[in-house]
């Protein structure tokens, strides 16, 4: 009865639109994340009610998730850290003019993820927390490290991708072995006299946006701001048209993708952008043409995509039953069930099934708002292309500051991280390392660690890794898979250069 | 109550800037201040509790109180910096705790800050064992560590969560000497680590809060995530401050059953141990003395007023509000009470 | 038996287990790439030498010059008027026309005026968005 209520009420409806929106717009925003977002809003729930104020903030994190594709695809540049991969094909694909095509895609994509994991969290919730929970550090490690084994798929040269990856590892591990993970709160591999600075490590998003937009900026520089593409080059001849048909043969890495990123989302601690990541290997590894990856292959921005927004479905089950957090997002939503005096926990569900159902209702609007205003709204997205770079870029630098100072809330050395990451990214280019696994292994290394650390501090034996369970098994299963996979094709690579030589 | 605090703000700063001159001759407080708290996280207690008191802050004085949760580190690093009183600080228990567990890089607060007004309390902290746990009581976790069994604790170290770790070892080591070393800590991270500790049976007792494990306890007891309480730390006083009805399906006197006097943890020997996490304001040691008087005297008109308390009610939380002299006493001694605790313990 | 397969983790000094092993295999990894590409290593002196010779040097090194002051300027200037965010204000808009007459490549009277417009309006809009209505702390 409530529901229908909800359904009516145009503040609802209203705040779902609005949402969805500036989601969008933040997403799209390098720099700006959808974790912002909704901690802007957060304040403001309290004078709207629960059900409303949730209704706001779940659009603005569907919203959020998506908008960070438009950027990925037609700058290179991730609007959120959760697309990243979305730039691997994205990019290609619209700088051989097939921007608008890619965009489609990805929105697609991003609708289709959605609803499946929108579909997981509503029938299965329970039962998926109830998996969830027997994912030990042993397996939580295994998972990270199958994430990680990526670096080599995505490697152009094996031996300096996979030194790229290890050394985002290294990177990442500067600073405190965060107490509030588990570690023991010493720090290390900090250089001296840096201390001050230092002792809380790289943050994420400056170093990410840093690597992306900086470093993109300054090669243009370098080059002297060579003219750029302008409206005309992203809508050539009738072969980049979008038709469904390129989904045809897609089921599967959808359903896959969306399964894997609610999956992710799923297990606390795994972290949002490891979804993507996750389920862009596991296309790529089961790909009939991986060779085609990285160059603008359809597949891989559905993959990205699909399992990015997968995440958003996922990341609410062990919120609702269990009160865990699955993302850095929904941990904010904690904070909006706390104003209203909502306890969430695993009798959430059951105690308030109204609001239970608002917030399902809530999301699959949002990802159908998000489908049609994005779907009219590529026309206006795709004249960031045409937009002169004198004017862009300065303006792109000047939201990377406010994205970094913002990020944790006013450290000034988050401004200079986004620096210093634009120089080391523009290094890396130029000593031929790579810069996808570099960030992969950026981003998965706080994790990889404590996990690896706590499965040998609590098991006391380094053979647990295999012997835990069967769900350690079959991850052994994939990741191997993965591994072989990446030789073969390397193997296929360097043949077929070699027979074109 | 439903003006959101953004109205207020924007109602409060539109204020302001008419009543400028005026506000700023009457106490000289700087228009925009930065409250940095010692947690990073926005959906945290000490979040909560900070923009509870910002909020009031804010419209009692005319002024933007701006809350940024930037972790305590970089709280301290950015309240050093900051002399003219534009930055305060606020934090709980465990700012001076980690100095005393010897946390690299914590400061001395009582040494390198003003402590300020305490604001209130979260009475939270408990800890919890499998509802299939043979342990139905502390005494019984005592009797277990006397007998030689290991009893594995999970915390996260270094603070809050350790203190009352540190309890039970003392308290064992008075009622059994030697027996304090069969009660081993787990060391994990936060919630969500600790319960997956307890489910992954590698802690037979973890510690956790009222507020996030409530519904634990109530799930039937062949539930493999169900969970019972066993030790709340909070004092009877505070928790009688909580509201009757509890939280969740857990009333007062249900809590109450579990803290002391009902359960003894001994700290000496005619004294239980008990642990109230308890928010207050820190300032730049050099800030102008004018100042800080003007937010003490602030924040006790607000407290004379009540309708803070509700909002902390509302949210499970105590308001405590302690002037400043008085504040920095009270944790004063309970600084000493646990240094004593934790290097008798180191000692041997 | 067991004893064997044991491995006992000392948490004080458990935050070095990890870096110890990466680095480990970072260097391994570097060691491999000195073997392999030493040729490559050997004659990089000349790569560096094109790179510097084809650099547009105004706009790379100017970008990174005005990027570094206005990074400088923004703290202490925003310290004058305390938590109020006008040091990102009063800087970004001097660092966005800076750095996009720099960026320029023929600086018509039009291309001017569409830049100084972006500049003057964009710093100003961001601000008011980020600081007043988000309420967030800028430098």
């Amino acid at each position: 009865m409530d529901l229908l209520a909800h359904l009516l009420d145009p503040w609802f409806i209203g705040l779902i639109f609005g949402g969805t929106l500036m989601g969008i717009v933040f997403g799209a925003i390098p720099g700006m994340t959808a974790t912002m977002a909704v901690a802007v809003c957060l304040p403001l729930t309290f004078s709207l009610g629960l059900v409303n104020g949730l209704a706001l903030l779940l659009s603005l994190y569907v919203g959020g998730i998506t908008g960070g594709l438009v950027p990925a695809i037609l700058l290179g540049i991730p609007g959120t850290p959760s697309s990243i991969t979305t730039t691997f094909d994205g990019f290609p694909m619209a700088k051989r003019g097939e921007g608008e095509k890619a965009l489609k895609i990805a929105i697609i994509a991003s609708v289709a993820g959605g609803l499946v994991s929108l579909v997981a969290l509503f029938f299965f919730a329970p039962v998926l927390a109830k998996f969830a929970i027997k994912f030990s550090y042993v397996e939580k490690f295994l998972i990270i490290f199958f994430a990680l084994t990526v670096m080599a798929a995505l490697s152009k040269d094996m031996l300096l991708g996979i030194f790229s990856g290890v050394l985002g590892i290294f990177l990442s591990l500067i600073g405190t072995y965060d107490i509030t993970n588990g570690g023991n709160g010493h720090t290390r591999l900090i250089p001296p006299g840096m201390d001050y600075w230092l002792d809380g490590g790289f943050a994420l998003l400056p170093v990410l946006i840093g690597i992306f937009g900086v470093t993109v900026i300054l090669e243009e520089a370098e080059l002297g701001m060579p003219r750029g593409q302008s409206l005309k080059d992203i809508e050539v001849g009738p072969h980049s048209r979008f038709s469904f048909s390129i989904f045809k043969g897609q089921t599967l890495n959808l359903l896959r993708s969306g399964s894997i990123g609610t999956f992710v989302g799923i297990l606390p601690g795994v972290g949002g952008s490891a979804a993507s990541i996750l389920s862009y290997t596991a296309a790529k590894t089961t790909s009939r043409h991986p060779e085609r990856f990285g160059k603008g292959e359809p597949a891989g921005v559905i993959a990205s995509e699909a399992g990015n927004n997968g995440l958003t479905g996922g990341a609410l089950v062990p919120l609702l039953s269990l009160g865990i957090p699955g993302d850095s997002t929904t941990a904010l939503l904690i904070g909006a069930f706390a104003l209203q005096g909502i306890q969430v926990g695993p009798l959430f569900i059951s105690q308030n099934i109204d609001t239970w159902n608002a917030m399902i209702t809530a999301m699959v609007i949002s990802n159908l708002v998000m489908l049609v205003t994005m779907f009219f709204a590529i026309r206006w997205f795709a004249m960031v292309i045409a937009v002169p770079k004198q004017i862009l870029y300065p303006f792109i630098l000047m939201m990377c500051v406010i994205g970094a100072y913002t990020i944790n809330y006013g450290i000034i050395f988050d401004v200079w991280t986004l620096l210093i990451f634009g120089v080391f990214g523009w290094l890396m280019v130029k000593l031929k390392l790579e810069v996808a696994p570099f960030i992969i292994g950026f981003i998965l290394g706080p994790s990889a660690e404590i996990y690896f650390v706590k499965s040998l501090e609590s098991f006391g034996d380094p053979f647990i890794f295999f012997t835990k369970s069967w769900i350690a098994a079959f991850l052994w299963v994939l990741i191997i898979a993965s591994v072989v996979m990446s030789v073969i094709l390397s193997r296929r690579n360097r043949s077929d250069g070699a027979m074109r030589t | 109550m439903t003006i959101s605090r953004r109205t207020l703000l924007v109602a409060a700063s539109a204020a302001a800037l008419m009543a400028q001159p005026m506000a700023a001759a009457a106490q000289d407080l700087p228009r925009n201040v930065r409250m940095v708290i010692g947690s990073s996280s926005t959906g945290g207690d000490t979040y909560q509790n900070a923009s509870i008191l910002a909020e009031s802050l804010s419209e009692h004085l005319g002024i933007n109180v701006r809350v940024d949760p930037v972790g305590a580190s970089e709280a301290f690093k950015a309240l050093a910096r900051d002399s003219r009183g534009t930055t305060i600080m606020m934090h709980h228990d465990q700012s001076y705790l980690q100095e005393l567990y010897g946390i690299e890089g914590s400061p001395d607060i009582f040494a390198e800050t003003i402590v300020g007004p305490t604001i209130s309390v979260n009475p939270g902290n408990a800890y919890l064992v499998p509802a299939d746990s043979p342990y139905q009581s502390m005494d019984d976790i005592l009797a277990a560590a006397e007998a030689g069994e290991r009893v594995r604790v999970a915390i996260q170290p270094g603070g809050v969560s350790e203190i009352g770790f540190t309890a039970m070892r003392n308290a064992a080591r008075l009622r059994a000497p030697g027996s304090e070393a069969n009660i081993v800590p787990v060391n994990t991270g936060d919630q969500a680590d600790k319960n997956q500790a307890m489910w992954d049976d590698l802690a037979d007792v973890i510690n956790g809060s009222i507020q996030a494990n409530e519904q634990f306890t109530q799930l039937p007891s062949d539930d493999p995530t169900a969970m019972r309480f066993i030790w709340i730390t909070a004092t009877p006083e505070t928790l009688n401050k909580a509201p009757a009805e509890g939280l969740g399906a857990t009333s007062r006197d249900d809590m109450l059953a579990y803290a002391a006097p009902a359960v003894s943890v001994p700290m000496t020997a005619d004294e239980n141990f008990t642990f109230d996490k308890e928010f207050f304001l820190m300032f730049n040691p050099e800030t102008d003395p004018a100042l800080i008087q003007a937010i003490d005297t602030a924040m006790e008109e607000i407290y004379a007023k009540g309708a803070i308390q509700e909002r902390f009610l509302s949210s499970f939380f105590t308001p405590q509000y302690r002037p400043m002299a008085e504040a920095q006493e009270h944790l004063q001694s309970k600084n000493n009470d646990y240094e004593t605790i934790i290097s008798d313990l180191k000692s041997e | 038996m067991e004893n064997l397969t044991r491995v006992t983790i000392d948490f004080d000094t458990s935050h070095l287990i990890f870096p110890i092993m990466i680095g480990v295999i970072l260097s391994l990894l570097g060691l491999a790439i000195l073997i392999r590409d030493r040729a490559a290593i050997m004659s990089s002196g000349q790569m560096w030498a094109t790179t510097f010779r084809d650099m547009d040097k105004p706009r790379f090194f100017g970008a990174l010059a005005i990027t570094i002051v206005y990074f400088l300027a923004m703290v202490p200037v925003g310290n004058i008027w305390p938590n109020a965010g006008y040091g990102f204000l009063i800087c970004s808009v001097p660092y966005v026309i800076a750095l996009g007459l720099l960026f320029m490549h023929s600086r018509s009277r039009a291309a001017i005026g569409s830049m100084l417009a972006v500049a003057i309006i964009a710093p100003p809009v961001v601000w008011w968005l980020f600081s007043e209505v988000f309420f967030l702390t800028l430098p």
